[in-house]
């Protein structure tokens, strides 16, 4: 019978607390530039212009349809063979890369959910198509696309432990070593999950509150 | 406005409908669904392209390019029929958003002209609140407020009274006569014939495309002389 003893959590406590700083790192750049690749997306795809329309769906298919574990392989040796990418950077542009697909749609959704009265009202008075996309449009998708969009913020945060397979020294990469060496799998890995269900149940809770301060104009 | 002619895909909505309004001037446009009253009013600020024909409005000629469209869209109010308020700003800052971020006023100044027009509209107390808080009278009173702010040479009235329950129509239809009063030149697609006799200076009749009858209000409803017009005005003024 094998004996559990969690104490190797608290022995190893300051490389568990460093990774879990940086899947916090990680993910939070990854959402910041992952949801601005998807504002970008998403405004290529209701372009009026052809070519960008014609980006962006090649963006979101290519990135949607292939596995994120070859996307972050492929960025850190493949494209590492030329840019000079540390495992850190590789991670971030891997996984914003990746969210922004799934973000680009999101958006795109959000905004062609926007009734096109109010586009022609913005237009009538004057504004242009940017002006009206964003200070009419963009602004009233935002409050009905945030629970998708937070999921993707809590799929991207937890997605991140993938990152381990390039030694970026995160949750799950520290997680692996503690186990090499102690041999304690079950403690480590479960205490592991826990530490990714605070984190996404925190964001997706602070977000609540956000989404509640938003609705009050309705 | 000359010859405009419109077709989405094979059906052909104007067929040729040509139109003069002078300044001040208050024109009604009656005919029945379909027959491409909107899509006139909805073409004169270029929110729909026309396929031929030219539309001038103050000297520009709306559809020669973007520079003009704009210049254009700068002149012309527009009201729609399901009013189109920006839900997510309050009734002050749907009015002041245009004079601020088109025209470049300061916050001030717009504010200012803003207060003045919702005075004018008979709602000087609702400036802070959401547009969902008001009824729809009250809310299509704020959009030509919004439009009146851009300082308009001509307004232009999408069935404004179409989606409203009876009982708020006339606190709308009050608001379009004192600015027909002012000497604003307005052109208006509606079924009101009350206000059509009251206060248009000319009432256009549309049918499929084509404009059947263009007369004086009074002309046109004692004495219209196509058959298509008096068929019409039998079914709506029983």
């Amino acid at each position: 019978m094998h004996n559990l003893n969690f104490s190797v959590l608290l022995e190893y406590w300051p490389a568990i607390v460093a990774g879990l700083q940086m899947t916090i790192k990680i993910s939070a750049l990854s959402i910041l530039c992952g949801t601005l690749m998807g504002l970008a997306g998403a405004l290529a795809k209701v372009s009026r212009l052809r070519l960008l329309r014609a980006a962006g769906v090649l963006y979101v298919e290519w990135i949607r349809n292939t596995p994120l574990l070859i996307q972050i392989l492929f960025i850190y040796f493949g494209l590492g063979v030329f840019l000079p990418l540390t495992p850190f950077t590789a991670s971030v542009f891997a996984l914003s890369l990746f969210s922004g697909a799934y973000i680009t749609e999101i958006i795109r959704a959000g905004i062609e959910s926007i009734q096109k009265g109010q586009r022609e009202a913005a237009l009538s008075l004057g504004m242009t198509d940017r002006q009206a996309m964003f200070l009419v449009i963009l602004p009233q998708a935002v409050r009905r696309i945030l629970p998708p969009l937070v999921g993707q913020f809590i799929s991207l945060t937890k997605d991140s432990s993938l990152v381990s397979v390039i030694a970026v020294s995160e949750l799950t990469y520290v997680a692996k070593n503690i186990v090499t060496v102690t041999f304690r799998a079950f403690e480590v890995w479960l205490a592991i999950a826990g530490f990714y269900f605070v984190l996404s149940f925190a964001l997706s809770y602070s977000i609540r509150n956000l989404e509640y301060r938003l609705a009050r104009s309705d | 406005m000359t010859e405009v002619h419109k077709r989405f895909g094979r059906l052909e909505v104007l067929k040729g409908v040509s139109l003069r309004v002078a300044k001040g001037e208050v024109v009604v446009v009656l005919g029945p669904s379909g027959s491409g009253k909107s899509t006139l009013l909805r073409s004169i600020n270029g929110l729909e392209t026309i396929d031929s024909g030219s539309i001038v409005v103050d000297g520009l000629k709306v559809h020669d390019s973007r520079e003009t469209l704009y210049r254009v869209r700068q002149l012309t109010g527009m009201v729609f029929q399901q009013f189109n308020l920006f839900p997510h700003r309050t009734v002050l800052q749907n009015i002041t958003m245009a004079p601020m971020h088109v025209q470049k006023k300061s916050r001030q100044e717009a504010e200012e002209i803003a207060r003045r027009l919702l005075h004018k509209v008979g709602l000087p107390d609702k400036a802070d609140v959401y547009p969902s808080k008001l009824s729809g009278g009250q809310q299509q009173r704020v959009a030509i407020g919004r439009a009146l702010a851009m300082n308009p040479k001509v307004m232009l009235f999408d069935e404004p009274t179409s989606a409203l329950d009876p009982e708020l129509i006339k606190e709308v239809l009050d608001v379009m006569k004192d600015l027909a009063k002012d000497g604003m030149t307005m052109i208006v697609v509606s079924h009101e014939i009350g206000f059509a006799k009251e206060v248009a200076d000319k009432v256009l009749f549309l049918d499929q495309g084509l404009k059947v009858e263009e007369a004086s209000a009074e002309q046109f409803f004692r004495n219209p002389t196509h058959e298509r017009t008096k068929l019409f005005l039998s079914k709506i003024l029983l």
